[in-house]
């Protein structure tokens, strides 16, 4: 099947991309939901301005930081256009407002009784973590990063800014559709679509079913 | 056990405690109640003694909040163990059960918070608190989260059971009737304990207004010291002159606030006259108002002055009291409370 190698790239950069999401994001997430600090509202607002920029903006402007004159190549020697490693940038920062808030969200509606309470009864931070905060947060958290998955796979703009559509090496597969309808293959581009609404459907489901399991749980 | 206390933050507190038994410590919301039981448990910065300057984990305190906080992902008896960490898992589940049964709760073990009513958490939370054999409970709001129709027999097995284990007890509250059931009351206002002592001593004799107020006193009244004759003093009031009990404190011309609780107030009864000296403090109205106060009877009683009366039901079938009718009220000289003025 000759839209494999679009497929599996896609696939990958949306694996990297939630995993990274997952490690830094809810880390931060908590901060925001939770801790009040110095320059928080500015944080807030980097972190939610890819939200409100066209995606070829910020491609453009990661184009600027990774390419081969950038900042990066002149001091860490690091040329990131291009390659499987910018999309993975590119696609994080993409994702992060809508990942943060969800995960936000997840945290924000821990009740702080609990948390002290379990300290009272003697846990320290990992017990909390573990034995608390994660088994009452999970479904937040899970819902989060298929979200960040699906973005992903749906993103467009972004990608085709800072990878450039290279067959085989950073051509994802949305970008892989609008090349076929472009040469007007008509009934492949049908194939791929539909394989794209399919798993898109499959995602956005399964993000509704643990959303509506874990109200019946807390309440 | 003796506490002293100084917090900053949230608010300024400087708190001398004795917490003995059960001991309730009254206050307007507000007033840092619960801000002196979190610095108790280390979860918010304070100085003093005893606890303070040890991590909240290795605080011997347990604290339980308004609301009792069960972890809702855990069973009933997995919330108790979760404070026995120290102990090997299959003790941890044997003595959590332990103390379930013990509370009344056995059968109840293996249920989801969700499932318990709110007595039933609070006794959870409660054997929660208990496994961790505490040196000094700490209970917030204990009576805010429970029904109005069972808050009171609920509350009174949590004292049974607190006194049955024997463990000290430090709760606080905006609710007298809880107050009622302790072996001691503290009242804290402006930052400080205003009134401390015996459940009984504290609420018959508050030392202020305040303390009159937050302790049930209802009726509540200016008067002036008119003579002094002890063991009696006499009050000029609006009503003429009462007697009361001469105390300590009082001086001829003093004026002061007398006040009398809305249960201690005597229903004059035709049929049985009155002994002295009681029968010098008797007052003629009529009975404005009469409703109905759970098992009680709320009067009101407007005649030189205006009382609020509390009569037990039992009292109002044999009487049959009705609104508009003329009534004599009278106010046993000892049951006639004298507070200082405060300026």
């Amino acid at each position: 099947m000759r839209a494999w190698p679009a497929f599996r790239i896609t696939l990958q950069l949306a694996a990297v991309t939630t995993g990274i999401l997952l490690l830094v994001g809810v880390p931060l997430a908590w901060l925001l939901a939770r801790r009040e600090f110095f320059g928080k509202r500015l944080l807030e607002a980097v972190i939610l301005l890819p939200l409100a920029l066209p995606p070829t903006v910020l491609g453009y402007y990661l184009l600027l930081v990774l390419g081969q004159h950038g900042p990066l190549a002149q001091t860490l020697g690091i040329t990131w256009a291009f390659r499987f490693e910018g999309l993975v940038v590119g696609s994080v920062l993409f994702s992060t407002p809508t990942v943060l808030m969800v995960y936000r969200e997840a945290f924000r509606g821990l009740d702080s009784d609990l948390l002290q309470t379990a300290r009272t009864l003697g846990a320290g931070r990992w017990r909390l973590w573990r034995e608390v905060i994660l088994p009452l947060c999970w479904p937040g958290l899970l819902s989060g990063s298929l979200l960040a998955f699906s973005r992903t796979i749906g993103e467009f703009g972004v990608v085709l800014m800072i990878g450039g559509a290279i067959p085989g090496r950073t051509q994802v597969v949305s970008i892989y559709l609008f090349d076929l309808v472009q040469a007007l293959q008509l009934a492949e581009a049908g194939v791929v679509a539909t394989a794209l609404l399919v798993l898109a459907l499959l995602l956005v489901y399964t993000i509704r079913w643990i959303e509506g399991r874990w109200r019946s749980t807390i309440s | 056990m003796e506490i002293d206390y100084q917090l900053r933050w949230p608010l300024p507190l400087a708190i001398r405690l004795t917490v003995k038994g059960f001991t309730v410590l009254l206050g307007a919301s507000g007033a840092g109640k619960t801000s002196l039981l979190k610095a108790l448990a280390g979860l918010i910065p304070a100085t003093g003694t005893p606890f303070a300057g040890l991590p909240v984990a290795k605080r011997p305190v347990s604290y339980l909040p308004q609301h009792y906080a069960l972890f809702p992902h855990l069973s009933a008896w997995r919330n108790v163990a979760f404070g026995l960490a120290h102990l090997p898992r299959s003790e941890r589940e044997r003595r959590s059960r332990q103390l379930l049964a013990q509370l009344g709760l056995g059968t109840y073990a293996d249920q989801w918070p969700r499932q318990l009513s709110g007595g039933q958490q609070q006794r959870v939370a409660l054997a929660r608190a208990l496994a961790r054999e505490p040196q000094l409970l700490l209970l917030d709001e204990p009576t805010n989260a429970l029904d109005a129709a069972t808050r009171e027999e609920v509350m009174r097995e949590v004292v049974a059971i607190i006194h049955d284990i024997g463990v000290l007890t430090l709760a606080v509250s905006h609710d007298p009737a809880l107050a009622q059931q302790s072996d001691r009351v503290a009242v804290l206002a402006e930052g400080r304990i205003i009134q401390q002592g015996e459940m009984a001593e504290v609420f018959t004799r508050p030392q202020t207004l305040g303390v009159a107020q937050l302790v049930g006193f209802k009726n509540l009244f200016a008067g002036r010291v008119a003579e002094l004759a002890p063991p009696w003093a006499t009050i000029d009031t609006q009503a003429g002159p009462l007697r009361a009990r001469a105390v300590p404190w009082l001086s001829v011309g003093q004026t002061l606030t007398w006040g009398v609780r809305p249960e201690e107030v005597i229903i004059v009864r035709a049929d049985r006259p009155l002994s002295r000296p009681v029968a010098d403090n008797r007052l003629s109205g009529r009975l404005s108002r009469l409703a109905r106060q759970g098992l009680y009877w709320h009067l009101t009683w407007e005649g030189p002055l205006r009382f609020e009366i509390l009569l037990p039901r039992h009292v109002q079938d044999r009487l049959a009291l009705t609104e508009g009718q003329a009534l004599e009220v009278a106010i046993k000289p000892d049951y006639l409370h004298l507070i200082p003025s405060s300026d």
